[in-house]
């Protein structure tokens, strides 16, 4: 590791849970982070900030203005951009030693798969049930790491995806039943709720990359922000789970 | 028997009016069933996205035939998508 970087990351490496070794591997790490929105602001900027090597950023929306008073990742003048252009931005500006890449359209099919294949772990910070269950279905099928996180009105959830420990996925969850229109448009959501998913799930990408996963497996955190109200619990691997009970 | 009911987040609606924002203490039938306590309180299936007895995972499968036990604390969130 460079000096610089010793210097940059030295709180992180002062951590006996982190140390180098943690370093090295999260600056080794590429990421994709699915949606640049009010989970993935938070998450992309503390991913970018701890040193993770490369994220791709994926999003095809451009920045309205009501957008601003939760996705902190861009800013009044970014309103009309698109907001992976918008992110990136933002990003080399808080750490250009992060390689960012854009795909500033709707990634589907054999292309998220092979997106997906091509990076180390994935954060889903998307906004509806369909992509989430194509991105869980290709983090299975290609043994790839998932972060997924969801966050509307006052409530918000967390759960984590590792294959390497034949864990529960997103479908052992959610059955493809669920096809809710809710957006945070017609719901509403209070700014924070999503920046705190969003920042957990930053912090579980970091601990798993620095080897740090083993107690996050099978583990769901749901979030009631009104009473400050957080559930964890233990979800097992559904054996009848139409995409991981193969895998 | 007495068992409790919590309803987070969205699901704080379907609670009569009472104490708590989101728990309820209940007296019901011994041996009640989960789903039909569930049904109590009109929540639809795919609204009790998670159901928690005690703080463990009931899957959806098991939840017609769990019979509830005296003091059980029954926790039901439901499900979220956006972001
Ligand atoms: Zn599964």
């Amino acid at each position: 590791m460079k000096q610089n970087q010793k210097d940059r990351y030295a709180r992180h490496i002062r951590l006996s849970q982190i140390g180098e070794k943690g370093q090295q591997a999260i600056l080794d790490a590429s990421i994709l982070v699915v949606g640049v929105g009010g989970l993935g602001s938070p998450a992309a900027m503390y991913l970018a900030a701890g040193g993770v090597g490369k994220l791709i950023l994926n999003d095809f929306d451009i920045v309205e203005t009501s957008n601003l008073q939760r996705q902190i990742i861009h800013h009044n003048h970014s309103v009309g951009e698109n907001k992976v252009d918008s992110g990136q931005q933002t990003l080399e500006m808080l750490n250009p030693e992060t390689k960012v890449e854009v795909i500033p359209y709707q990634l589907e099919g054999d292309e998220l798969k092979q997106t997906i294949e091509s990076v180390d772990m994935v954060l889903d910070c998307s906004d509806n049930y369909p992509t989430r269950f194509e991105v869980n279905r290709y983090c299975v099928e290609t043994g790839t790491i998932l972060v997924s996180g969801a966050a509307i009105r006052l409530e918000g959830q967390i759960m984590n995806y590792q294959p390497a420990t034949n864990s529960a996925c997103y479908q052992c969850l959610y059955s493809q039943a669920y096809e809710s229109e809710e957006s945070c448009e017609v719901e509403g959501v209070l700014g924070p709720v999503v920046g705190v998913i969003g920042t957990l799930q930053a912090l579980q990408a970091l601990l798993i990359l620095a080897g740090l996963g083993e107690e996050l497996v099978n583990r769901l955190l749901m979030f009631d922000a009104q009473g400050m109200h957080w559930q964890g619990v233990t979800l097992p691997k559904n054996p009848n789970c139409p995409v991981c009970s193969g895998h | 028997m007495n068992v409790s009911i919590e309803l987070y987040a969205s699901l704080m609606k379907h609670l009569p009016p009472g104490k708590s924002r989101f728990r309820r203490d209940l007296k019901v039938d011994d041996g009640l069933i989960l789903n039909r306590l569930i049904e109590q309180f009109h929540i639809k299936p795919e609204e009790a996205h998670l159901v928690l007895i005690n703080g463990h995972y009931i899957d959806a499968e098991e939840r017609d035939d769990r019979k509830l036990a005296a003091g059980d604390v029954v926790s039901i969130w439901p499900p979220v998508a956006g972001g």
